[in-house]
């Protein structure tokens, strides 16, 4: 076909786009998004049925599973998008197809965003597959609402800030055994404070440690409006960690995406 | 007399002072009085409900500054109230009352429990720990029941999801396999 | 005219290895050029710096008249078959064409028709809805060289094409390589281990060893260029058979003859150490003066795989 019937659309300008949409459909339609999509709901439906038929359920209590229910769709929803952040550039490298993509005109800021878009798919499937859930134990004490706009923000906000690290991790790796690895372990040192007695949690050192994390400042400010019924701009502080750790890294994984995305320390010859 | 007199001005100048400095500490607790504007409500559990305390100076002088306290308790024995829970500002810092002068305060409470409840407000002075608190009335909450979840309702969710899912899942994994 | 590509001492060099050191040549618009080398010689280092994925350490090039600090440019302008390229199994091969020409600018409908005409050009257009799962490593090739042409390249890289390939599958592959400069006029650059491949399609050859340029030119004139000619073949009549090796036994410059093979009369001719094309003269006219008629000759000059082997092992 000559170069003279090529029609250049408006897309090309949006490389972004047209990776993002390819990779969708190699994730949903491909069938690996949904069977993750059905773990997780697997995983959600035994904690919710668990809590919803404890017959000794007070109104706190029930206000604590809407709110345990949706720590869990966050925690696994961002994890989600960490995995496939991680597998994003490393397992093209591992795949052998990187190469062909780097020929293209497409610029690798835009490789990166398209890729970024895919794993946030996850955290939004996650959450939808959530809200059925989260209606059913929350309607009778009016705390769907809440819990949604709730989820909405601080999940999107932790699903940002965590694919957007797995993917300078995996711009960095040179296989996807080491980017899955250390993806892996640096959510489980972002999780750890959790796991901290409640007496270390308290104090100012405590405190610290936890508004600094997103992970548990989310996971704080999610709980203060859910079980507490606190207005949403009194715990906002809270907020912060996850709002400079959501900017940072996307800003962090669109400079190392544009300028550090090789072939790898094997494409040699 | 003349020592007499010396002694009874001797003694009446530190009792003058004291007196003196018991008017310039402000108004003493008897004369703060606390009042609700409600003494019973009927609520349902889940449900937020407001009362308000006023608390008013009676004395002649400003009071000095003082702290409102909501405090909540079970009247049945055996079931634990967590305050923090019903409230979450319990303990208001109101500052000083002119003589004459009021405070309101309005209460935002949650009922986290069912049954019968109280609910009474102290107010006691910033400085000056020594006096006894003014308390308010207490308000009798009755908190009824209310079947907020029907727990049988969640077996479809809890199975039709993953199932929804599950069938999405095999059939692209069939049309596939087609290919 | 511009050529299609340049290079002028292009080097690429990693920590203190150098792959590639003070490469300079250039090919003409429409040429099949060979590149050859040994494993290590710099062949897909070369390729991977011409196509801009990999940055070269010193020198210039250019590709299709685009010099090389406009790297997004020269990827518009080629098609590249990387070695040992991957491919995604969960896509079919009409899928995987329509996004790469989706990613050079095609639109949606564009890109489909694309897509399905370059199947047809590589004789994909049955298996086109099938997963590449599901493809022959033959089949993979023939899609990769697909990709390459999905924008119509002026200049076209191919790294090893025929690697893993059965001989039906080579034979394929080169026959589409010939299509490619016959139909679109686009250069090639073909880069493989097969000889055979290059004095079949190329027009010129490169040689390159330890990240060096070894030897540059058309087959036939690296053939002369790095090896003499080693043996004859001639053929006498029976009855002068023995009076023929009688006589070139007793020239300069002969080794021995011993008997040919197949046809009556047939004589082998070696020639003693590295000969040239007159190495025979003196044999041919003690032939003559021995009243000898020659019935045919022929000079079994160096082949390529001579030349290759001399160039590469010497270095």
């Amino acid at each position: 076909m000559a170069a003279s019937a090529r029609t250049m659309s408006k897309r090309h300008r949006r490389g972004w786009a047209i990776v993002g949409e390819q990779e969708l459909r190699d994730l949903w339609l491909g069938g690996r998004g949904l069977l993750l999509a059905l773990a997780f709901s697997v995983l959600v439906s035994v904690i919710a049925y668990l809590t919803a038929t404890n017959q000794a359920l007070n109104f706190l209590e029930q206000r604590e599973s809407v709110n345990l229910t949706l720590q869990v769709a966050i925690a696994m929803g961002s994890l989600l998008a960490l995995l496939a952040a991680a597998d994003a550039v490393s397992g093209e490298r591992e795949r052998s197809t990187l190469e062909s993509l780097l020929l293209t005109p497409v610029s690798r800021l835009d490789l990166t965003g398209g890729k970024l878009v895919a794993a946030l798919s996850l955290w939004l499937a996650a959450f939808v597959i959530t809200i059925p859930y989260v209606w059913f134990l929350g309607r009778g004490i009016d705390l769907v609402a809440d819990a949604v706009i709730t989820g909405v923000v601080v999940g999107t906000l932790l699903a940002v800030f965590l694919a957007s690290l797995g993917i300078v991790i995996s711009i960095f790796a040179n296989s996807n055994r080491v980017s899955l690895s250390v993806s892996l372990f640096l959510l489980l040192a972002i999780f750890a404070p959790t796991q901290l007695p409640s007496s270390a949690q308290k104090g100012w050192a405590g405190e610290l440690l936890l508004r600094v994390n997103p992970l548990t400042a989310g996971e704080h400010y999610a709980g203060k409006i859910l079980v507490n019924g606190h207005s949403w701009s009194e715990d906002i502080s809270w907020l912060i960690s996850p709002i400079v750790a959501a900017a940072v890294f996307s800003a962090i994984a669109a400079i190392v995406g544009a300028r550090c995305i090789r072939l790898g320390r094997g494409a040699t010859e | 007399m003349s020592m007499c007199r010396a002694f009874g001005a001797t003694l009446a100048v530190p009792s003058v002072a004291l007196v003196l400095a018991a008017a310039g500490a402000g108004a003493t607790a008897s004369e703060i009085s606390v009042n609700v504007d409600r003494s019973q409500i009927r609520t349902q559990l889940g449900h937020t409900f407001v009362f308000r305390t006023t608390v008013a100076n009676h004395a002649s002088s400003t009071t000095g500054s003082l702290i409102a306290h909501l405090n909540v308790l079970s009247l049945r024995e055996g079931v634990e109230v967590d305050p923090e829970d019903w409230s979450t500002h319990r303990t208001r810092y109101i500052g000083t009352i002119p003589a004459g002068g009021s405070r309101t305060i309005t209460w935002k409470v949650h009922a986290i429990n069912t049954g019968r409840i109280a609910l009474y407000v102290a107010v006691l002075p910033q400085a000056g720990l020594t006096r006894p608190p003014t308390t308010g009335r207490t308000v009798q909450l009755v908190v009824a029941e209310r079947n907020t979840l029907n727990s049988g309702g969640i077996l479809p969710l809890v199975l039709g999801i993953p199932s929804l899912l599950g069938l999405i899942a095999g059939g692209l994994q069939l049309a596939r396999r087609r290919r | 005219m511009t050529p299609a590509v340049e290079a002028d001492g292009l080097g690429k060099q990693y920590g203190s290895r150098v792959a590639l050191d003070s490469l300079t040549f250039s090919v003409a618009a429409g040429e099949v050029l060979g590149v050859l080398g040994p494993n290590g010689a710099g062949k897909t280092t070369a390729i991977r710096v011409l196509t801009t994925i990999l940055p070269a350490s010193r020198g210039r090039f250019s590709v299709a008249g685009v010099p090389h600090t406009r790297a997004a440019d020269i990827r518009r302008l080629v098609g590249v078959l990387p070695e040992s390229a991957g491919y995604p199994a969960r896509q079919t091969g009409e899928e995987y064409l329509r996004y790469f020409a989706r990613l050079f600018g095609y639109s949606r409908a564009s890109a489909r028709v694309l897509a399905e005409a370059l199947l047809a050009q590589v004789g994909l257009s049955e298996r086109r809805t099938s997963l590449i799962a599901g493809y022959s490593r033959g089949m993979r090739q023939r899609l990769g060289i697909a990709r390459a042409l999905v924008n119509d390249p002026q200049v076209v890289f191919l790294d090893e094409p025929t690697l893993g390939l059965d001989p039906a599958g080579q034979r394929q592959v080169l026959a589409l390589v010939r299509r490619i400069t016959a139909e679109r006029g686009a250069t090639v650059l073909l880069s493989t281990h097969l000889l055979a491949e290059v004095e079949q399609v190329c027009s010129r050859v490169l040689i390159l060893n330890r990240g060096r340029l070894a030897a540059e030119g058309t087959v036939s004139e690296i053939s002369r260029r790095a090896a003499a000619p080693r043996s004859a073949r001639l053929r006498v009549s029976a009855e002068n058979v023995d009076r023929a090796r009688a006589t070139l036994g007793g020239s300069a410059g002969i080794e021995h003859v011993e008997p040919g093979d197949g046809q009556v009369g047939s004589l082998i001719v070696m020639l003693d150490g590295p000969g040239s094309p007159t190495s025979m003269n003196d044999g041919l006219r003690a032939l003559a003066d021995a009243d000898v008629p020659v019935l045919s000759f022929e000079l079994e000059g160096a082949r390529l795989s001579d030349a290759f082997l001399a160039m590469t092992e010497e270095a």
